[in-house]
């Protein structure tokens, strides 16, 4: 994919170094499969930070990503502005958080946001409960969703506001040990 | 019984009695040993062990140290060396086709049937490196070293062995085995990777011990000089034929047990046995082309389950469970004994100390030093890499057991010389690995700190985030096209999801087969058996709501489903089935239902005759089983407070009273944990059956024969009706913060039921007859018009109906009574049912409308309005319940009753 220098300043690769988990090495990487999602769109020099972005349709429309529930959203929480275009800094995000490197906490939030449809800092019982229907794929009836998640928030609603913060979160994760050391891509 | 001993000999001919020297009479009795010798011993060999058994467990103390394995091996010992004191020969032996033909199929199917599969496909890398590499190294590293022992003079020369033979032996010495290893894992609870690791590598070296085993015996019959270059491309190629073989053979067996597990709806009995004939068949298929048998019945057990689970009865799949684990105990059981006894036969060693310790040493260290270089490079690619406590672990847990003795045993004397010396070095070998490593190891697992499987409970919680990380994960690799783990996964869950699972599954099957919903079915059941263990009889059902959350409800219901099933009551008289969500499928317990409704009915009108007579006796009747359900009520919260919700109720109370009506958000679960808690210095009862019935009567009573069967619930316990009420009102404190003005008054008269005529102002209800049926309609009302049509007809005809259902649900506490305690959950159960599946369409409207109700309030929430606006009302609904208790419990049966009964029969009409 030709010389580092022509894709990235030494600047901005320190800058992705400093903000990322990452090494040269693997942002390069990334980058290119970064490109090759959008050959057309991405150009090769990124040196004057041109203003790309992957539009949500390019990737919701993957065939792979069509059954995926989440897609979506991840789009949405990754992408800076919450529209679900991203940007290589975005995508760049993404795969930092879920590096091995990046701290429990990191991924226990981005996790949150996840879950967190509404973006109102809570999962309340209507985001548990979208979350709930996209991974049973709409099979439970209503009932049954809502008395599975009146179960999840009682299990993990420390203190007992009806909804879940990210400390309640944080420490329903803790209290399963394993629970986030699956939360990893490696590339 | 002796007339019953002659019979047979006597129906026989004469020409069956051997030998011309028998008398011309007919005999009476005859010796026939010989005729049941071999599956009398059998049996024999089974009770003994299986007696052996029990007395091991008496002492918890022994057992806790000593692995049962050591202890059968040193009673097989034992118990060979009485035979041969007796005998004066060794007389049994473990044989190796009965050990692989019928002892080894069922361990294996065992442990691949309830192989964690999830857990077994995550580490699948692992396993099969260290079953494959490790298993290939240790074999040829120990072979050889032991060529070398020999080589440089240290072993007896008599031992006639070359390099091939010692290959032989360290292939068939070095393969960890299953059996040892699931005895003495099982009771050391390593965690589960680390578990996995070892044990799935244990069953999936199989086919490199089959494989290398029979390649090195061919290379010792066909003899040094006679190998050409093709038999070692031909061994190597033999590898992959035998391992892929068996997994496919076991694939295609898993296939068509899944497939016909399909079809058994009308002949549910035969079901088990379709499960071990085919994982049998499946065994016995692969040992025939000699591909390996282990893997075949492995990857049968792990792969038919998920299907073979959702199509049998929950009666087949006991069944499947228990008879699979007591025939896997016994096989183990018998193979250790054996081992033991079969190590007295001294006539088939030949001792040879440096060998042996050569043999010991040479595993030990091979072992350590393959695990450790393997770990070096997974660790590169794990996720969460084994540290080095976990790789002692491995090392030390890599026990020798039957199979290689059975292999050991296979060898022919004429063929590879050395047999006797490899023998007793075999035996030596399992019984240091399995005695001693087997000991030991418990006490180094906790020395060494490792971490230990924690049995703590499944969470809906971590359900729901894996699932949620499975997708999540999938989806980010798909985004960047990068296709590992999670996305190879994800693939094969649609792909399972859209062929597999339609063709495998029953309709019915699939569809209830969401994991989520089985895992929130689980807890529930779980928490409610638990309940009820810890609660003595009385009520079962009411005891199932104590924990007073919403979510508990349906809890209660479906626990009691199963509690029902279980129990072996016939019919399936489970509310859950058909008010919330399979009402549709159950058509046999629709028509038990209607039996039931139809036989159930009369001794009701019977007694009705009587009543009149005896119009206190009931009332007291009545007072008094009130007063033991409130006692026992009693005694069973504050043990409950005390263990298991202590922190749950405490902290809530605690918090709530604090912040009293400020800041307090009334999610229900808060406000039914708090009056969990007030119970004891009230009336408990009335709070607890609340959560039970209520989604049971919000969804009758829009139902027109209702009464009847409320009624009959009602009588025969009490709380039933106030469950109704309160829950309506706790949900719809909940859920319709529309309804906010409407709610507060209704919170009112709730808790002072009797004189709250005037405070409910709900348009719905007609003000003079604020009955608890009333009060549960105003809040139906604005849902369906039911509420308009209940009451104008309540009014019209409460004088006459008052009268007519006080009496019938006397006399049917009546013939209720009579049996008091756990007879009367259940059977207000089958009361209730009746109506239940009578009407299903109604039930289902009913429900459905609740639940769009209950899906509101979360889109309030939003706005951030329901939390200020709901909350008072919480607080007060909270606070006034212990005053309610009190000062209802006097009024509430004379006043309440027959209003709720006089609505029921007003529907009715």
């Amino acid at each position: 994919m030709g010389n580092k220098q022509t894709i990235f300043t030494q600047a901005q690769l320190d800058a992705y170094q400093d903000c990322t988990f990452f090494t040269r090495k693997e942002i390069l990487r990334l980058f290119d499969r970064y490109r090759d999602l959008a050959p057309q769109l991405v150009p090769l020099d990124y040196t004057d930070k041109p203003a790309v972005t992957l539009p949500y349709e390019l990737i919701g429309s993957m065939p792979e990503l069509k059954d995926n529930p989440f897609r979506q959203r991840i789009a949405e929480v990754f992408s800076e502005n919450g529209d679900g275009n991203m940007t290589l800094d975005d995508f760049l995000d993404m795969f930092s958080v879920l590096s091995e490197m990046a701290p429990r906490d990191l991924k226990a939030y981005y996790a949150f946001k996840i879950y967190d449809f509404n973006n109102d800092d809570y999962i309340c019982k209507s985001d548990l409960e979208k979350t709930v229907n996209k991974l049973t794929r709409n099979e439970l009836t209503p009932e049954e969703v809502n008395l599975v998640c009146d179960k999840v928030i009682y299990e993990a609603d420390v203190d007992n506001d009806g909804k879940l913060s990210l400390e309640d979160f944080q420490h329903m994760i803790i209290r399963a040990p394993d629970f986030l050391s699956t939360f990893h891509i490696r590339i | 019984e002796r007339r019953g001993a002659m019979q047979p000999p006597a129906m026989q001919p004469p020409a069956a009695s051997p030998g011309p020297a028998a008398p011309a009479g007919a005999e009476l009795l005859r010796w026939q040993w010989r005729e049941v010798q071999a599956p009398c011993l059998v049996a024999a060999w089974i009770l003994v062990a299986s007696l052996a058994k029990i007395v091991f467990h008496l002492s918890r103390k022994v057992t806790s140290i000593v692995p049962e394995s050591c202890l059968l091996i040193l009673l097989g010992l034992g118990l060979g060396g009485i035979v041969l004191a007796v005998a004066k020969k060794a007389e049994y032996q473990l044989e190796p086709n009965m050990f692989f033909l019928f002892l080894l199929p069922p361990i294996v199917l065992d442990s691949g049937y309830f192989m964690p599969s999830r857990l077994f496909f995550d580490n699948i890398g692992a396993i099969l490196t260290y079953a494959v590499v490790g298993t290939l190294w240790n074999s040829f590293t120990t072979g050889a070293a032991l060529w070398g022992l020999h080589q440089a003079g240290l072993m007896d020369p008599g031992i006639e062995a070359g390099l091939m033979d010692f290959l032989l032996f360290g292939s068939l010495i070095s393969a960890v085995d299953p059996v040892a290893v699931l005895a003495v894992f099982e009771e050391v609870h390593v965690n589960e990777t680390l578990f996995i690791i070892v044990f799935g590598e244990s069953l999936l070296n199989d086919a490199v011990t089959v494989v290398l085993y029979k390649v090195f015996n061919s290379f010792v019959e066909l003899g040094p000089a006679h190998i050409h270059a093709t038999d070692y491309m031909k061994g190597v190629a033999s590898f992959f034929l035998v391992s892929l073989g068996g997994t496919a053979v076991g694939l295609f067996f898993a296939f068509l047990l899944a497939l016909i597990t399909r079809f058994t709806k009308r002949v549910r009995i035969i079901e088990p046995l379709f499960v071990f004939l085919l994982a049998y068949v499946a065994y016995l298929a692969a040992e025939m082309v000699s591909l390996s048998s282990i893997l075949a019945v492995t990857f049968c057990g792990i792969c038919c389950k998920k299907y073979v689970e959702a199509n049998i009865s929950q009666k087949s799949r006991t069944t499947v469970k228990y008879t699979m684990k007591t025939l896997a105990s016994s096989s183990e059981t018998i193979i250790f004994m054996f081992l033991g006894i079969s190590a007295v036969d001294t006539s088939k060693w030949a001792w040879d100390t440096a060998l042996v310790l050569g043999t010991l040493f040479f595993i030990l260290l091979f072992r350590a030093v393959g695990v450790v270089l393997q770990t070096c490079v997974l660790n590169r690619f794990r996720l969460i890499p084994l540290d080095r406590i976990d790789q002692v672990v491995m090392s030390y847990g890599g026990l020798r057991g039957a199979v290689a003795f059975a292999l050991v045993i296979l060898l022919d004397r004429a063929k590879v010389k050395a047999k006797d010396y490899f023998v007793a070095t075999t035996i030596v070998v399992v019984f240091f690995t399995v005695i001693v490593q087997g000991l030991t190891i418990k006490p180094l697992v906790t020395w060494l700190k490792v971490k230990r499987s924690d049995h703590h409970k499944p969470t809906l919680n971590e359900e729901l985030h894996e699932h949620a990380f499975d997708h999540i994960l999938a989806a980010v690799e798909d985004i960047v096209g990068h296709h590992g783990y999670h996305y190879w996964r994800d693939k094969w869950e649609q792909f399972d999801k859209k062929y597999l699972s339609q063709l495998l599954m029953r309709k019915s099957a699939y569809r209830l087969r969401d994991e989520i919903w089985d895992v929130y079915y689980k807890l529930n059941i779980r928490d409610a058996i638990s309940f009820v263990d810890q609660g003595g009889h009385v009520l079962s059902a009411a005891k199932l709501a104590l924990p007073s959350m919403p979510s508990r409800t349906s809890m209660s219901e479906s626990s009691v489903t199963n509690l029902l099933r279980e129990s072996g009551s016939g019919a399936c008289l489970d509310l859950q089935v058909i008010d919330t969500v399979r009402s549709r499928r159950d058509k046999e317990d629709a028509a038990m239902h209607h039996v039931l409704r139809g036989s159930l009915y009369k001794p009701r009108r019977r007694y009705k005759a009587s009543y009149s007579r005896h119009f206190i006796s009931p009332d007291k009747q009545e007072r008094q089983d009130k007063e033991i359900f409130r006692q026992n009520m009693k005694r069973r919260l504050e043990t409950f407070k005390s263990t298991k919700h202590n922190v749950c109720s405490s902290k809530s109370k605690a918090r709530l009273k604090e912040k009293g009506r400020k800041k307090a958000i009334p999610l229900p679960s808060q406000k039914n944990i708090s009056v969990t808690s007030d119970a004891p210095n009230g009336k408990t009862h009335r709070n607890v059956p609340w959560q039970e019935a209520a989604p049971v009567l919000v969804m009758v009573s829009s139902e027109e024969e209702e009464s009847d069967s409320s009624e009959t619930e009602r009588e025969d316990d009490e709380g039933i009706v106030f469950i109704a009420r309160a829950t309506d009102e706790v949900l719809q404190g909940k859920t319709t913060p529309e309804q906010e003005l409407g709610k507060i008054p209704l919170t009112v008269s709730l808790s002072a039921p009797p004189g709250s005529l005037d405070v409910c102002p709900s348009p719905c209800i007609i003000p003079p007859s604020p009955t608890l049926a009333e009060k549960e309609l105003p809040w139906k009302g604005d849902q369906a018009d039911l509420a308009v049509y209940v009451s104008s007809e309540t009014t019209k005809i409460v004088p006459v109906d008052m009268q007519k259902a006080w009496n019938q649900s006397i006399s049917s506490l009546e013939s209720i009574a009579s049996p008091p305690g756990i007879e009367s959950g259940p059977q207000h159960r089958r009361f209730a049912c009746p109506v239940l599946e009578e009407q299903p369409q109604p039930a289902n409207q009913a429900m459905s409308e609740q639940s769009s109700c209950f899906q509101f309030p979360s889109h309030i929430s939003k706005s951030g309005r329901s939390q200020s606006d709901s909350s008072p009302d919480g607080a007060e609904l909270q606070e006034l319940q212990p005053l309610m208790a009190t000062e209802e419990q006097g009024r509430m049966v004379p006043t309440t009753e027959p209003r709720w009964l006089m609505f029921n029969r007003a529907s009715n009409l």
